[in-house]
């Protein structure tokens, strides 16, 4: 079955916009993305991980270990103060975006 | 940006436990993604350093891997490394060689204390120029300047010394000139300013070279005495080999400027406004040249109120830099030898390219490997250009050694000044390390690009072969032409007629200038020496002139015919000096007494500025002067001899240019035995001093030597290219043998004949050859052209150095190609339908 393609630079907006209703970790993140699309998105841990390593480095996430739900030994990503500030701005230019092609679809 | 910095940083420091850690927590994805959904997932490793790209230090981990590989594989064949290492070395130790050399000479300062602040000034108005400053202006300067902390001054002289043939050159400098620029003694001390006092002993310094050479490097001639032109004087020390001096001497001795009179008998340099010294300055603190020519022209200004006559209207001193060694002809120079060098890195890339290639070509099964288990072009192209940078560094590490050991053998071959340091600097060093990156892209891209690519190898690897053996042959042919036309132009100089008398010539300089001589007491000693001459049995003719023949000392002036400027040489000559030299005088008439505006030219003159037509009766202008063509002589080459393009003429000299007048003596038996009669006659006219005596046959052979010195070196480099291309050649066709075998096995089954066999095996190269000889020979005729402009003598049209290089080539080049062909005939067809 073919699952529509994540628009570049989305992956990074859709992970912090899950990543801030609390700590995940990465399966959990994937999962999440995958049920609240109604799993319309396949995240794919070959896009999920440079993006997560991405996103480490800018300090918009911290890191720490944890215990999953499984019981094993496990990373968990944390929503940073810069990383709300960049979630604002980056969804409010995704709306703009997505009103303005949206409108142009409406009417040409 | 910062903090993303830091966290960058981190995570390259810490970038095992990170990767641990990663790689933990997408096994733990893995199995939750197992049990939800089976969805089959990518390669693990892969999808792992995808993840770590983010990090941005996968570079350094895929160098190392790479690096590793590398050596990994010269280990695994060490016979192509060490010839890869050897003919990298070779190339880049030309470049590194020549490369110091210039370092050494050009870029960098002299070895003396703060060089920077160092001026050299000469005088110059609108109309003339002086590199010379009549020492009391010098005086006069060093008194009121306040832009200067300090002044030197120096003149050259040569002394006779007691137990040497030759006479010694010696340095007179100002008392401050060692302790001022940081010379240190190696044994005894330097001169300090007690030295220059009125009642100070006489005292004299060594330099190194003449030390070693004339008293064996005695530490115990410290505090001896020694007789310089007779006068006693006591040696006080030893200047250290690295110590340079400012104007590029490295004289036998050196001695006190206030004391040039006690040594140089008649000497008036201190108090004559008419002869000059060389004049530094080292700026003061805060001042700037500018300033400093500015104040030196009001002094000036005011100094010629005193001296109208002496200093000229409007005079300037104006400085260059005076830390650094005179770059005359220097850049020029090396501009050709960076041509050559370049060169032969240029054989040594094509070849090692080459080789590399062949190498490609065996590893295809290895890439096809790689790129089977996810190496994506870039990735096999980065290994193998790593390779490539590999070798160069240890090629350029060789060069650098190979280089410099050259260079220290020519160097004490050459009897370069001692304080030129061949060790290399962080400038060499860098050049090396350019080098070898340069080189690295010259002959590491294309094959890098041709293996990793893998499309249709076999084609795209015989043409990339084919450029670069072209590259070598157009290379290594241009280097032997031009070896070739050095060569020839040796011959030339060695063995053509330079149009003169020079095994029996005799040259006897009085120097009566530097001894205080006027232009009447000077007439005088000419003519009675002269006489003298004469009078000694042996002796055929004796005539005078300002330009002895192969001395350096030239009198020039330009004229212009058909818009080009020429320059013709000025020998200013008594009635006798064409008879002297045995000069044929070709038309016309000779010069006689009192023939002062008129003049003898040479016949190539004639060629150029009366192509047709009679010179005889025309005017010709030297300056402001109209002089009267009377005669012309014969071509004679007497000041450069290797430069036919010389032009000469003759005219009388004038009752002022007595004092700087030499006489020259033809005899008629060998020179050398005439020699201490010579100088017997010559001490004997006025006894206070000794005029040098030389053997114009000595200058002439100098002369020669100095362009064969020249001609070796390139033949040498010539040589190495010519080895370096035939191997290419040889690796060429062999690996061509080796590529079709079976081929050739099937065509001698079925009866084919040798020599087709070998022309088949060849045919594809003497196209390559061909075209790399056309460009070859064009680039030698450009290069010629260039050398034309420093080497006289060479003629950038030579049919005979061009048509022996080719020849030479291409039977070594055959040589090198038939060598291998011939193995492909001895192959067993049986044997060779069985391989593969």
């Amino acid at each position: 079955m073919h699952k529509p393609e994540m628009p570049p630079g989305a992956m990074v907006l859709l992970i912090l916009r899950v990543l801030h209703s609390g700590p995940l970790h990465g399966y959990a993140i994937a999962q999440r993305i995958h049920t609240l699309s109604s799993d319309a998105l396949r995240v794919e841990e070959g896009s999920l991980y440079p993006a997560l390593q991405k996103i480490l480095l800018k300090g918009w996430v911290t890191a720490a270990w944890g215990t999953s739900e499984t019981g094993r030994k496990v990373r968990f990503y944390k929503i940073t103060r810069a990383g709300i500030k960049q979630l604002e701005a980056e969804a409010s230019q995704y709306d703009r975006l997505t009103k303005a092609i949206q409108a142009i679809l409406r009417t040409a | 940006m910062l903090r993303e910095l830091l966290r960058r940083v981190h995570y390259l420091l810490n970038r095992r436990r990170f990767d641990d850690e990663l790689a933990d927590e997408m096994a733990f994805h893995r199995e939750m993604a197992d049990k939800s959904s089976g969805v089959p997932l990518g390669n693990a490793l892969r999808l792992r350093e995808d993840s770590r790209e983010a990090w941005g230090a996968m570079w350094i981990d895929r160098l190392g891997q790479d690096v590793r590989y590398a050596f990994r594989a010269m280990r695994s064949s060490p016979g192509f490394t060490a010839a890869a290492v050897l003919v990298l070395a070779i190339g880049i130790g030309a470049t590194v060689a020549a490369f110091s050399a210039f370092n050494m000479v050009a870029l960098r300062p002299l070895p003396v204390r703060d060089p920077d602040s160092i001026l050299r000034f000469g005088r110059h108005t609108a109309e003339q120029s002086s590199s010379r400053i009549p020492y009391p202006a010098v005086a006069f300067y060093r008194e009121h300047t306040r832009t200067l902390s300090a002044v030197f001054a120096q003149i050259e002289s040569g002394l006779s010394v007691e137990g040497a043939e030759r006479s010694a050159s010696t340095s007179f400098v100002t008392a401050n000139f060692f302790e001022d620029l940081g010379a240190r003694a190696s044994q005894g001390r330097l001169f300090s300013v007690g030295d220059a006092r009125p009642d100070a002993p006489p005292a004299i310094v060594l330099g190194p070279g003449f030390w070693a050479s004339h008293f064996g490097s005695d530490p115990s001639v410290v505090g001896r005495s020694v007789r310089l032109n007779g006068q006693a004087a006591t040696i006080i020390g030893i200047v250290a080999r690295e110590f340079s001096g400012l104007g590029g001497d490295s004289p036998a001795f050196w001695a006190l400027l206030d004391q040039h009179a006690y040594f140089v008998h008649g000497s008036q340099v201190l108090t004559d406004f008419s002869s000059g010294v060389a004049m530094w300055g080292r700026l003061a603190p805060g001042a700037s040249p500018q300033m400093a020519e500015a104040e030196l022209a009001t002094l000036a200004a005011e100094l010629r109120r005193q001296h109208p006559k002496d200093i000229w209207k409007d005079e300037r001193l104006l400085s260059k830099p005076g830390g650094h060694a005179e770059l005359l002809g220097v850049v020029e120079v090396f501009t050709i030898v960076g041509f050559l060098v370049l060169l032969i890195l240029a054989v040594a890339c094509g070849n090692l390219g080459s080789l590399l290639l062949a190498r490609g070509a065996s590893r295809q099964r290895e890439m096809a490997l790689r790129s089977a288990i996810g190496a994506g072009p870039g990735r096999l192209i980065r290994q193998l250009f790593t390779e490539s940078l590999v070798l160069a560094l240890m090629g350029c590490a060789g060069g650098l050694a190979l280089g410099s050991l050259v260079l220290k053998l020519i160097m004490s071959w050459a009897n370069g000044p001692t304080w030129l340091d061949p060790t290399p600097d962080w400038r060499v060093i860098a050049f090396a390390l350019a080098m070898g990156v340069l080189s690295s892209v010259l002959f590491g891209l294309t094959p890098a690009l041709h293996t990793a690519r893998q499309k249709n190898l076999r084609k795209t690897t015989t043409f990339g072969r084919t450029v670069l053996i072209g590259v070598q042959v157009a290379s290594s042919c241009v280097l032997l032409i031009v070896a070739g036309l050095l060569a020839r132009a040796v011959e030339r100089a060695a063995f053509a007629d330079p149009g003169f008398e020079y095994e029996r010539v005799i040259v006897v300089e009085p120097s009566l200038a530097e001894h205080g001589y006027n232009a009447a007491r000077a007439r005088t000693y000419i003519q009675d020496l002269s006489a003298r001459l004469r009078g000694l049995s042996g002796v055929e003719d004796v005539s005078v002139t300002s330009t002895p023949p192969l001395s350096g000392l030239k009198i020039m002036a330009p004229f212009t015919r058909d818009g080009r400027e020429f320059t013709v040489y000025i020998h200013q000559v008594d009635p006798r000096y064409l008879a002297t030299m045995k000069i044929p005088l070709v038309r016309g008439r000779n010069l006689i007494e009192g023939d002062e505006s008129a003049v003898v030219v040479s016949e190539s003159l004639v060629q150029r500025h009366w192509p047709d037509g009679d010179p005889v009766g025309q005017p010709f202008k030297i300056g402001e002067e109209t002089l009267t063509v009377i005669g012309v002589a014969g071509s004679a080459r007497l000041l450069s001899p290797g430069d036919p393009d010389t032009v000469e003429l003759y005219r009388l000299v004038r009752a002022n240019d007595f004092p700087g007048l030499f006489v020259v003596a033809r005899t008629s038996g060998p020179t050398e035995a005439m020699a201490p009669a010579f100088s017997q006659v010559a001490n004997g006219v006025d006894p206070n001093f000794k005029p040098q005596v030389q053997l114009l046959k000595q200058r002439f052979e100098e002369n020669v030597g100095d362009i064969r010195r020249g001609a070796l070196a390139v033949s040498v480099l010539g040589v190495i290219a010519l080895a370096v291309a035939c191997l290419g050649v040889v690796g060429l066709v062999s690996y061509s043998v080796a590529q079709r075998t079976k081929e050739i096995g099937i065509r001698l089954a079925l009866g084919a004949q040798s020599r087709h066999i070998v022309r088949s095996l060849t045919r594809q190269f003497w196209r390559t050859i061909i075209v790399g000889l056309v460009f070859g020979v064009l680039g030698a005729a450009g290069l010629a052209q260039l050398l034309r402009r420093e080497l006289y003598g060479l003629s950038t049209i030579d049919p005979i150095a061009y048509i022996s290089a080719i020849v030479l080539f291409i039977l070594a080049v055959g040589l090198a190609a038939l060598l291998p062909a011939r193995r492909a005939l001895r192959v067993d067809p049986l044997v060779a339908l069985r391989c593969d």
